[in-house]
């Protein structure tokens, strides 16, 4: 069986002593998209956490590979040179720290020496061009005075400069005009599209469906409790769109009784 | 008197004072001046430190001199005076010895002594004022700019230094000073005074690097009158010394006047840095912004107070203060003491402050990214000083002060041979 892939094993997490997630069991294979689904408080920002290493979030059982690398009791910073990405759905704002200082040092962080300066500039315009973001930006104290908007499309900048072998994006949609949304849907596809982009595997982490309008995604699954309650193809995205969170609550309440 | 008694004169009192005089040689006017400095330095107390008493290293009021040795007959202090062009010379930009300054440039010299003080001020300033020993007085005439920065560099050695700048500018007239202050290794004492009077219309920048030696202690005055519609940049980067006592006043005496200060610390190892300023707005439309970012790291000990006064005719005044501190280490302190006292109505004034460690949130995000702790926590503590760095000027200036700054983050570690 191929190492491939980004495994989530039986993963039980919780904070301060509340348990929260389950037993979360799923696979993103490279190249694939996977939509992860469901009402607030289901866990779906402690799976993304608890995958990334913060450390408020602690894993009780359970595992997370990357290509057969346990990443669970790894620094976070290790899990990211393994090849994980997070998109925060609250990303930080780090005053001082210009936007082209912090992507440098995470690019050499993750890919030690592999662009010299010259290269490193014209990728970096090159992306900015795809998300219709100003060069201005580079010199900007990372997502410091941003709006919501601007921060999603620093996401998407660090997400295309990073090239991870696997993205997380956390409700990366939430709370964005359709401007912004379009173009974090621009910068995930053109990513998939492009040579070195199209064997990431996306993990998409969303409260509404609207994300999946613009990124064509592979799988869905709904969370709910804690659990991955079920799981089908795109149109399952449909069924949310159309009947809300409640008709799938009544399906498995029903299957359980 | 020969070089070997000179330097057997230890300590502050008239003889010694005596002893320096019949050496330097100075005119009466300043001498008398100096009398009346030391007078009031044996009168005035230390003023007492602020809630000073909470393991504070070091007690200014504790402070012996006795054994200070006030001067020695070595060579003045450094000035700069390549950096000075022809063009500014022709236009007769003055930079002189303050030794030399009263004789060659007399009217200049008394117009502007003395301005800046007054009989506030306190047990130190009148130290330095009186046991003057190196000086350097800066005169740019009305409606002058000189360009390129004027750089004064004072070096301490064995001895005591007291560094005495004096800076005028007339009317309309802009420019630059640096005043440096370093020490060879060893035990340096330096008490410092820098008067700054500016004349209508004038716009002075001036930048103190004061990058002493880890066993020297620092105490430093400095004063400014603005007059009317002037404008001060003050930009303090206080690095170095053991000790440091850094105070700074700017009296806006008339309408329109400005001043600007931004002022870095950062405490490590054994170090206490205890920083004032203040600016008086004592006419109406009188505007100042003063931005102080300061870190604690190892052991260091920092005090900051920011005083805003506004008088009440002061109206239309506009003063806000910015007081921002990092803690990098479970041993470090730094106390924020603003002080605000408003007596007019019409004015706008805003005070914020934080002292705080790096958050975990920042850390994390940073973390994500494959950037690893260690070099995290450099790069968000070199950030957080980045908005008052970016107020220096000059790209050289701000490159020598980010380095010294991530070297206090993160020290090298010393190679075992």
């Amino acid at each position: 069986m191929s190492e491939r892939g980004l495994r989530i094993s039986n993963l039980q997490a919780g904070v301060e002593g509340n348990a929260i997630l389950k037993g979360i069991d799923l696979e993103v294979l490279p190249g694939s998209v996977h939509a992860l689904m469901g009402p607030n408080g289901s866990g779906k920002s402690t799976l993304a956490f608890s995958m990334a290493g913060h450390p408020s979030y602690h894993v009780t059982a359970g595992s997370v590979t990357l290509d057969g690398e346990e990443l669970i009791g790894l620094a976070p910073d290790k899990r990211a040179k393994s090849g994980l990405f997070l998109s925060f759905q609250y990303p930080a704002a780090i005053p001082g720290v210009s936007v082209a200082n912090f992507i440098r040092t995470a690019r050499q962080a993750v890919r030690p020496d592999d662009l010299t300066p010259a290269k490193f500039r014209a990728l970096i315009f090159e992306k900015l061009d795809t998300l219709d973001m100003d060069a201005a930006f580079l010199s900007r104290y990372v997502n410091d005075g941003f709006s919501g908007g601007e921060k999603k499309r620093l996401e998407m900048l660090q997400l295309a400069m990073l090239a991870p072998k696997y993205a997380v994006l956390d409700e990366t949609d939430s709370g964005l005009d359709v401007d912004a949304l379009k173009a974090v849907g621009k910068s995930v596809n053109a990513l998939r599209e492009s040579e070195s982009g199209k064997e990431i595997g996306f993990l998409i982490i969303t409260h509404y469906p609207r994300i999946l309008q613009h990124i064509a995604a592979d799988h869905v699954h709904i969370m709910m409790d804690g659990r991955i309650v079920k799981s089908g193809g795109p149109e399952l995205a449909n069924v949310i769109e159309r009947d809300g969170y409640d008709k799938i609550r009544e399906e498995v309440a029903a299957s359980v009784g | 008197m020969s070089v070997s008694r000179l330097g057997a004169v230890r300590g502050f009192s008239k003889a010694s004072l005596d002893a320096l005089l019949a050496h330097a040689g100075e005119g009466s006017i300043l001498a008398a001046a100096r009398y009346n400095a030391l007078a009031r330095y044996e009168e005035l107390p230390v003023r007492s430190a602020v809630r000073g008493g909470r393991g504070w290293k070091y007690d200014l009021a504790k402070l012996d001199l006795s054994e200070i040795a006030p001067f020695a007959p070595g060579p003045d202090a450094e000035i700069d005076l390549e950096s000075l062009s022809p063009a500014a010379r022709r236009a007769g930009v003055t930079i002189e010895r303050f030794s030399r300054a009263r004789e060659s440039h007399r009217l200049a010299f008394d117009r502007a002594f003395g301005m800046a003080l007054d009989s506030r001020d306190d047990k130190f300033a009148s130290l330095a004022l009186a046991f003057q020993n190196h000086g350097t007085f800066i005169d740019v005439p009305a409606g002058v700019v000189v360009e390129e920065p004027i750089v004064v560099g004072y070096e301490a050695r064995e001895t005591a230094l007291f560094p005495y700048t004096l800076v005028a500018l007339g009317a309309g007239a802009r420019a630059t000073v640096t005043e440096r202050l370093a020490s060879t290794s060893g035990d340096a004492f330096v008490c410092g005074l820098s008067e700054l009077v500016l004349a209508e219309r004038a716009h002075l920048t001036y930048v103190v690097e004061q990058r002493l030696s880890s066993a020297a202690r620092s105490i430093v005055t400095r004063r400014a009158l603005l007059a009317a519609n002037a404008e001060l940049d003050v930009a303090l980067a206080e690095l170095g010394a053991k000790h440091t006592v850094s105070r700074l006043r700017a009296l806006e005496d008339a309408p329109g006047a400005r001043t600007g200060v931004v002022a870095v610390f950062f405490s490590d190892g054994d170090q206490h840095v205890d920083i004032e300023t203040e600016t008086i707005h004592a006419a109406g439309n009188t505007s100042s912004e003063t931005i102080v970012r300061s870190a604690g790291t190892g052991h260091g000990q920092g005090r900051y107070l920011g005083n805003i006064k506004i008088l009440p005719n002061a109206h239309g005044a506009n003063a806000s203060l910015r007081d921002d501190a990092l803690l990098l280490s479970a041993g470090a302190h730094i106390d924020s003491i603003p002080a605000l006292e408003i007596a007019a109505n019409d004015v706008k004034a805003f005070h914020g402050a934080t002292v705080g460690a790096i958050s975990d949130e920042e850390l994390f995000y940073a973390e994500s990214r494959g950037i690893e702790r260690a070099q995290a926590e450099r790069m968000i503590a070199l950030g957080f000083f980045e908005p008052a760095v970016s107020r220096f000027p000059g790209e050289s200036v701000r490159d020598a002060i980010r380095a010294t700054l991530e070297d206090k983050i993160a020290p090298r570690a010393v190679e075992l041979v």
